[in-house]
């Protein structure tokens, strides 16, 4: 394994954020909520939010665990981080609304929660690797769950106490930098090589039926990020 | 005639057994990665996941929490008889589904597009999805069951309709610029399985890169010369990106990339790709006429 593992306090002082930096690898104890689209949509469009005191449960983890129950009890399965930047839309108003100084999830998001989370002295937690067997045995209990009946085991809020929770590595730090777009600037770099070695020539387009009069229909072929 | 409890039960079995443990193949191909990549969080992000199957083999744990949607792809012989017909395939997969999601094998994922409803069984309009083809004399049924991840489904699925002068150079470009695209910090799960889909119309285009992406054996080549050197340049290229597992630095963003093709239209070239994530979760069970049932990975 590589670098030490530092273990943070939740809900994490906005020092403690301020001094993480990218690619730190830490595990967290305490309380965090889960959610995912739909809180997030329904945090911003209809101030809909679980009756939680935000100041004291203040770790994000965007997740939809498998929950089972046996005698009353709720058991995890299994609890694997899901893909935060579906979230950007709505990721700096809830994190601003919220206060919010850790978010757990699984990629990175983007550069507008990156500027929040600066703001507000939060951090961005993204996981290692497919965890959630490991993550399911550190949860300590299944505290409560908001908004089950309206929308299910895998949307709904859960609030977790959990022990030495992780690894996971420092995606974005509390002064707006982020570990994956640094990543991308090296990817980049190593790309013109990469495609003249495949044979396609400098400055290689595919054919545009639209020419330029339809320009902003790009992402309606399917890849939005084409050069 | 193979009776209608018995494909619900094979089903049933499919998907438990490709929900916990990984197919050796993709183990194999992970083992393999991990002995190639030397940045500690890439080698990290692959131990992990070694770590999480393992557990999920021994009992503890699913292969992953996203159990994503419920794919069954059946073959069928033109001898083979079921009790009800073949229809009965769908109800069948309707209930083995039903029951893997209340014995919490499955999480309940699927819901309707629009009202966002969860039926909380994985059961709804077009879901699960069975997919029957035809191969061969044969009067058996050959059931793999493959819960497909929403990272590689969501962030891992690309179609475009290239033209004839856009040629080799074209598909290789675009199929290069989605695997960037899906592997940028980790989305769809990489070490990934790439499939491509060249020719046919849009739709069976999409489905040739699907079953090249979740059916084929990971690092199996195409039988035609041309497109199996078209794999192994893709893939040789998939590697020299700077991406790694998870989206780190490293080399195995994809680990195999599987490329199948149809005839299509003479003013055509439909290219479409769709990802497997590093899990590549299927599992096979083949029934016999005489209602034994065989699981394999």
């Amino acid at each position: 394994m590589g670098k030490t593992v530092v273990d943070l306090q939740l809900p994490l002082s906005e020092e403690d954020a301020r001094g993480l930096k990218l690619g730190d690898m830490v595990t967290v104890t305490g309380i965090v909520f889960t959610g995912r689209s739909r809180f997030h949509i329904r945090a911003v469009e209809e101030s809909i939010l679980p009756p939680l005191d935000f100041e004291r449960i203040n770790c994000f983890f965007h997740v939809g665990p498998v929950m089972r129950q046996e005698d009353g009890q709720w058991q995890i399965v299994s609890i694997e981080p899901t893909s935060s930047i579906r979230f950007e839309r709505y990721g700096a108003d809830v994190v601003r609304k919220l206060n919010l100084r850790t978010l757990i999830g699984k990629t990175t998001m983007g550069l507008r929660t990156a500027a929040a989370l600066a703001e507000v002295g939060g951090v961005y937690l993204s996981k290692i690797g497919v965890c959630g067997n490991q993550l399911a045995r550190q949860v300590r209990e299944v505290r409560a769950v908001h908004f089950l009946d309206e929308l299910g085991k895998t949307e709904a809020t859960w609030v977790l106490d959990v022990e030495r929770f992780g690894p996971f590595f420092v995606a974005m730090d509390a002064h707006g930098n982020s570990y994956f777009e640094q990543l991308g600037a090296d990817i980049r770099s190593l790309l013109p090589e990469v495609r003249h070695d495949l044979g396609i020539p400098e400055g290689f387009k595919l054919t545009n039926v639209n020419a330029c009069e339809v320009q902003d229909l790009t992402h309606v072929r399917g890849l939005e990020n084409e050069r | 005639m193979i009776l209608y409890a018995t494909i619900e039960a094979a089903m049933y079995a499919a998907m438990r057994k490709a929900a916990t443990t990984i197919p050796p193949d993709v183990e194999d191909a992970l083992r393999k990665a991990l002995a190639e990549e030397t940045d500690p969080l890439a080698r990290q992000h692959l131990e992990v996941s070694l770590e999480n199957a393992a557990s999920a083999a021994q009992g503890d744990g699913l292969v992953c929490g996203d159990t994503g949607f419920p794919l069954y792809f059946v073959t069928a012989g033109s001898g083979t008889v079921i009790e009800g017909g073949f229809g009965a395939l769908w109800e069948a997969a309707r209930s083995a589904t039903a029951r893997c999601t209340s014995d919490s094998l499955l999480r309940p994922t699927m819901v309707d597009p629009l009202t966002r409803t969860n039926p909380g069984d994985n059961v709804g309009t077009g879901m699960p999805k069975v997919e029957l083809v035809f191969c061969g004399g044969g009067d058996g049924l050959e059931i793999i069951a493959a819960p497909k991840g929403g990272g590689s489904e969501i962030f891992g699925t690309f179609y475009r309709m290239l033209f004839p002068a856009d040629g080799e150079t074209g598909i290789k470009a675009f199929v290069l610029d989605c695997i960037r695209a899906g592997c940028y910090a980790g989305k769809i799960c990489p070490p990934a399985i790439v499939g491509v889909g060249i020719g046919g119309t849009a739709d069976l285009c999409m489905q040739l890169a699907k079953r090249a992406a979740v059916l084929r054996p990971v690092g199996s080549r195409n039988p035609q010369p041309r497109v199996a050197e078209m794999e192994q340049g893709l893939l040789a290229a998939a590697r020299r990106l700077g991406i790694g597992p998870m989206g780190s630095r490293g080399i195995n963003a994809v680990i195999g990339l599987h490329i199948e093709t149809a005839f299509t239209h003479t003013a055509a070239l439909p290219v479409a790709v769709n990802a497997q994530c590093l899990v590549g979760r299927r599992w096979t069970a083949l029934v016999s006429a005489d209602g034994g049932t065989r699981l394999s990975g």
